[in-house]
This record gives structure tokens, C-alpha cells and sequence, in this order.
């Protein structure tokens, strides 16, 4: 299977007066349809990571290499339609727009991204009825339990047909029979459609659920298991 | 993103705090009320004055005045006495026969008339007697008339009247006066009275630019000056003001340098349109101040742009990361608020110019009913398009400029920062 995510020697020093690295010296590699948790204590560099893979941040030095390509050297605007088009979000604290319906939270990527009506309504209505919100549509955002809100973010994560998705603690604001459900259905639509997942998380019962996981400490990588 | 989309999300994003947009669209919407109403006042003003000026007919003199310096209540300095200097009313200085024998001589002048303003005491249909002023009617000025027409110059018995004076003179209406006989009284140099029994042939239509005075032929004017200065030679044959005619093909240029050298021999020089352009350079200098508050208002009132869209800013800065990590560039968020920026000017400025123009309407339907009554085809309030549009326009720009520094912030803010933003 071919690489899609690859990081080379990537050191993160912030310019804010604390000399050691949020991250030093992480090479990895991360292959095609790959589930891969990145674990870590809080402060441990793990956020840091995940935001330079996703391309939300710059490395101080060395190279990020998605599919095939050196997205260090990408402008901000290749970068910006680079996740649009290829990378889904999954955040802990959900970011819909309360006031927004269901299908409109769900379409914002697409918009973005210049999706004609028609086309961004036909694939939000299909991925909706795929995290099973299709009763929801409809609703306000602000009108949906905690395990459904974050399904919904889970649709709008892949109406994009992403080929990664970045999840930040997908389950942290939920309780454990809705975190169970809403992991079943991340793991069960990365499965089916091919995607590349990756997991920050402290849960190590969801990072026992990856292919494998990587363990960060004082921003480098302290051991992996699979 | 598509350019619909992005106004379609300024839309919605400016309803979500009602109170605080509408707040700030109000401040817009006092500031264009005042501008578009007082720009409505000058454009139906000067649209009133441009008109009638173009009805005037006579492009081709100057009305002259003397413009020796001479020592009056108000000048400051004291002048040496010059006996051929001839003071007139309101202490200014006449012009008198040897001034129209000087300004005949001068290039292109073809032809110069003492411009009579004759004492008259009162006008009568042999019931009551009423004041009323007279003036030598200039052959070719064009009258706005609400019946009959203008005077012949040549016929001393002819006489033009305003129709404020129809009803006190026993008629009911102008075109019934046409026709009728008028008793014009002036009293001579040794105060005897004497009575003038003219035919009214025309009723002047109420007009801002002086129809309010009776016009009558220039040899009857002249024949009652005559009478009023006999035997009195310190004021005979001395004059007010003179009309200096020149050819009616007369290039610009040469008319401009003939006002020069008139100006240059101490005479004042002014068409007849100049005169009366003076009323409409009041006015605009009276509208000009009243823009001004109109101009402080939307001041202030771009200030509240940038006031509620710097909180909109805050408030949204995750939803703002979000866009930003799904993949929205710096332009287009800065679209998204500078759009809600201009949005705000725009929603006020519409309202503000329907509702001048709504308010304008009421005002002019109520003036044309009654202190415009007798101002056939003056609108207070004028809105044309052009203008109505630059306003528009010109506030939208404003409330865009406003609304750059809230935008340019929110464009420059870092995803993942505002991601952590709670």
C-alpha cells in the first residue's frame, strides 16, 4: 500500500521564548486507508502533530509529504484547498453552527470549496442518511443530542470524499454508549470508503481500536505498537 | 467559495444579533435621510431655477450699475466727495446719461437702455386700491404665464400683472382679467396724482425669480420717471441700473471680455440669468451645511460598522477557524464580513432614500396644495435616479472602508488558534 502521509525530521519550536521544541524530530509514515492514533498526555505535542500533518501549521524545519508531494512548499492557498478537497475534521467541541439546519452545517465544506447547489445538497442528503441524521435534516443544529451533533460532524467530515480525516478527540464530549456509537460509525465509513483516519487521543480503548498508534511524549515519539 | 454563496452567508450571519444590526442600520439610515433629503431640496430647487432660467430669454445683456466706490453706512473707509457722482436709493450710486453715451462706445455694445423701476403708489379696477411695485418690461424676457401673454414694448397702454393680485382686483380667475381695464396711480415731482388707464394683456405666473412685480412698456416707464424727476435736476435722467444689449451672436468669449472692461470702468455687469443665479447659490450654500450633518451622522455612523462588526469578529472566531481549517482562504473571509459591512450600508442607505422619498412626496403633494400653490411645476423635493443611486452607492463604499479593519482582522486570524477559542 502506498504512502499518503509522511513526515521527515519535523521540528516545531514556538517563537515564544521556550527553548524546548514542541516537537523534535519526528519522522513518520502513514499509509493508504491506515487507521493511526497519535496518544500523548496533554501538553505532550500530540495537538501540535496532528495540526502540521493536517497542514493547520507550518514545521520549524524538516518535510511533510502528502501523496507523494511536499506540502512544505505549498502556498497557503494549495494548502487551504489541499484540506478542503482531501482532508475531513472531526473536532471535540463539534463547530456546528447552532443556529444552521443539519444540512447546512453539513454542506459548509462544500460551499467552500464552490460545490454547485444542487451537487453539495444531493451528497449532504446522502451522507447524512449514512450517520443515520436523514430525520434531522431539517433541524437546527442546536436541537440535536451530544452523539448526534458529533455524527453530524462526522458528515461533514467525509461529504467531501476526504482520503483523511483528522479526529481530535472525536469522543471527549460524549458519553461512553454514545462515544461508542459514533466510533463504530467512524471505524465502520473509514472501512467502507477507503479513508485514511487519524486519531488524537488520550482514550487508549479507542486507540486499541486503530492499526496501530503512536506515542508521543515532550514532542517526540516515544514507541509504537500495532 | 462562489460570490453567492458569500453574500448569501453575509445575509444570515447580519441577522444573527437583530438588535445590534438594526441599531447600526438605523445610525446609516438617519445619516442618508438627511443627506437625501437635503440633496432632494437642491435638486428640486435648482431643477425649479434651472427651468426658469432657461425661460428667460433674454441671454444677450448685462443689467450695469454703477460701482464707484462711494462712502456708505457699511464700508469702512471715508471717499473723497465727486460731484459728478449721483446717489441714489439705499445710498448707492446712480447711473446717469454720460455712463450710456461712455458704455455705447465700447466694442460689441449694441445698443443701451435705462432699465426704469417707476414709483408707482397703487393699482385699482375702480374699487379698493392696492400697492404694488413696476418695472420696464425687457422686450424678449419670457414670463411664465398663467394667461394671456407678454407686453408689446411699443404699446404704452399695455400692462402684465401677477396673479396674487386676480382675486383682490375683483376677478375670478386670470383668464378673466385679460382684457380689462387697470388704473395705475403715481403721484409727479410736485405731488400731484396722476392715473394711467391700462389694458392687463397677460397674468404672470408665481415665480421665485421676481414675476411679482407689474411689468409695463419702457416708454411708459420712462414717461413716469419723467414726470416723477421734472424740475428736479439733481435726479433727472439718472437710473438704477442700464441695460447694455450686445449681439445675440456674440461669442462667449467676447461677451466675458465685455464684462471685463465693463467691470474695468467701474460698472457692475451681470446677465439676467446671474442675478437671478445668486437665489440658487443661497440655497446651495445653505444645503451644503445641511449635508454636512448628514455627513457627521454617517461618520458616526461608520463607526458603528466597525464597532458591530469587530464583536461579530469575536464572537465568531471558532466558527471563523473552522471555515479557515475547512479549507476558506483569507479572501474569502474577509469577503464574508467586509460583504456584511457593506451589507449594513446598503439596508440603511435603501431606507433612508425610500423613506426621503416617501417623506418627500407627502411634502410636496401638501406644498403644491398650499404655500406652492401658485408655483406651477416647482417640486420641493426632487429625486432623480442619478442622484438617488450616487448615494446609494457612495454609503456602501463608506460602510465597505468601515467595515476593512473588522474583516482584515478576521482574515488574519490563525485556525488554530481560533479553534481554541471558546
Amino acid at each position: 500500500m502506498s504512502n499518503i502521509l509522511q513526515t521527515i525530521n519535523v521540528t516545531k519550536i514556538y517563537e515564544n521564548g521556550v527553548d524546548t521544541p514542541a516537537l523534535s524530530d519526528i519522522s513518520l509514515t502513514i499509509k493508504k486507508g491506515e487507521s493511526v492514533a497519535i496518544i500523548g498526555k496533554s501538553g505532550s505535542g500530540k495537538s501540535t502533530l496532528m495540526h502540521i500533518l493536517a497542514t493547520l501549521d507550518r514545521p520549524t524545519s524538516g518535510s511533510l509529504i502528502v501523496d507523494n508531494i511536499d506540502a512544505t512548499k505549498f502556498s497557503s492557498k494549495d494548502l487551504d484547498n489541499l484540506r478542503n478537497q482531501k482532508f475531513g475534521f472531526v473536532f471535540q467541541q463539534f463547530f456546528l453552527n447552532g443556529r444552521n439546519t443539519c444540512l447546512e452545517n453539513v454542506m459548509l465544506p462544500l460551499v467552500i470549496g464552490g460545490v454547485s447547489k444542487k451537487e453539495r445538497q444531493r451528497k449532504a442528503k446522502e451522507i447524512l442518511a449514512a450517520v443515520g441524521l436523514s430525520a434531522q435534516i431539517n433541524q437546527k443544529a442546536n436541537n440535536l443530542s451530544g452523539g448526534q451533533k458529533q455524527r453530524l460532524c462526522l458528515a461533514r467530515a467525509l461529504v467531501t470524499d476526504p482520503q483523511i480525516i483528522f479526529a481530535d478527540e472525536p469522543t471527549g464530549n460524549l458519553d461512553t454508549e454514545n462515544g461508542k456509537i459514533v466510533i463504530e460509525l467512524l471505524f465502520r465509513l473509514q472501512k467502507e470508503k477507503g479513508i485514511t483516519l487519524i486519531i488524537v487521543t488520550h482514550d487508549p480503548d479507542l486507540s486499541k481500536l486503530c492499526d496501530r498508534s503512536i506515542l508521543i511524549k515532550d514532542g517526540r515519539i516515544v514507541g509504537e505498537n500495532s | 467559495m462562489k460570490i453567492l454563496d458569500l453574500i448569501q452567508i453575509s445575509q444570515s450571519n447580519l441577522v444573527r444579533s437583530k438588535l445590534r444590526t438594526s441599531l447600526t442600520i438605523l445610525a446609516v439610515f438617519i445619516g442618508t435621510f438627511t443627506i437625501s433629503i437635503t440633496n432632494g431640496v437642491g435638486n428640486g430647487v435648482n431643477a425649479y431655477i434651472n427651468k426658469e432660467l432657461g425661460n428667460v430669454g433674454v441671454n444677450n445683456a448685462f443689467v450695469v450699475q454703477n460701482n464707484s466706490s462711494r462712502s456708505s453706512p457699511l464700508a469702512n473707509e471715508v471717499v473723497k466727495y465727486d460731484p459728478e457722482q449721483k446717489t441714489g436709493m439705499f445710498n448707492t450710486t446712480l447711473v446717469s446719461n454720460s455712463d450710456i453715451s461712455k458704455i455705447e462706445n465700447i466694442k460689441n455694445v449694441v445698443k443701451v437702455t435705462p432699465h426704469y423701476v417707476p414709483r408707482i403708489d397703487y393699482v385699482t379696477t375702480n374699487s379698493d386700491k392696492y400697492q404694488a411695485a413696476a418695472q420696464s418690461y425687457i422686450a424678449g424676457l419670457n414670463l411664465d404665464m398663467a394667461s394671456g401673454r407678454a407686453l408689446n414694448t411699443e404699446s404704452n397702454d399695455e400692462i402684465t400683472i401677477p396673479i396674487r393680485y386676480i382675486s383682490p382686483l375683483g376677478f375670478s380667475q386670470a383668464s378673466n382679467a385679460i382684457g380689462k381695464k387697470l388704473t395705475v396711480g403715481y403721484k409727479d415731482s410736485k405731488n400731484i396724482q396722476i392715473e394711467k388707464t391700462l389694458t392687463i394683456v397677460g397674468v404672470q405666473q408665481e415665480s421665485i425669480l421676481g414675476s411679482a412685480t407689474l411689468y409695463i412698456a419702457p416708454n411708459l416707464a420712462e414717461q413716469i420717471q419723467l414726470d416723477q424727476t421734472a424740475g428736479i435736476s439733481s435726479i433727472a435722467g439718472t437710473y438704477e441700473s442700464l441695460l447694455v444689449e450686445f449681439d445675440k451672436n456674440l461669442p462667449k468669449k467676447d461677451a466675458d471680455a465685455l464684462r471685463q472692461v465693463l467691470l474695468a470702468n467701474k460698472y457692475t455687469a451681470q446677465t439676467i440669468q446671474d442675478r437671478i443665479g445668486t437665489f440658487s447659490k443661497i440655497i446651495n450654500g445653505i444645503l451644503m451645511g445641511l449635508n454636512i450633518f448628514g455627513i457627521i451622522a454617517l461618520l458616526v455612523a461608520a463607526f458603528g460598522i466597525v464597532n458591530t462588526l469587530l464583536m461579530a469578529v469575536n464572537e465568531r472566531t471558532s466558527e471563523i477557524g473552522l471555515m479557515k481549517a475547512l479549507g476558506a482562504n483569507s479572501r474569502t473571509v474577509f469577503g464574508i464580513f467586509s460583504l456584511e459591512a457593506a451589507s449594513i450600508g446598503f439596508w440603511g442607505a435603501l431606507i433612508g432614500i425610500g423613506a426621503s422619498m416617501a417623506v418627500g412626496t407627502v411634502v410636496n403633494r401638501y406644498a403644491a396644495h398650499n404655500f406652492l400653490k401658485d408655483f406651477v411645476g416647482f417640486n420641493l423635493l426632487e429625486f432623480p435616479l442619478v442622484s438617488s443611486v450616487a448615494i446609494l452607492v457612495g454609503i456602501v463604499v463608506l460602510a465597505f472602508l468601515a467595515g476593512t479593519l473588522p474583516s482584515i482582522k478576521a482574515s488574519r486570524l490563525d485556525p488554530i488558534k481560533a479553534l481554541r477559542y471558546e
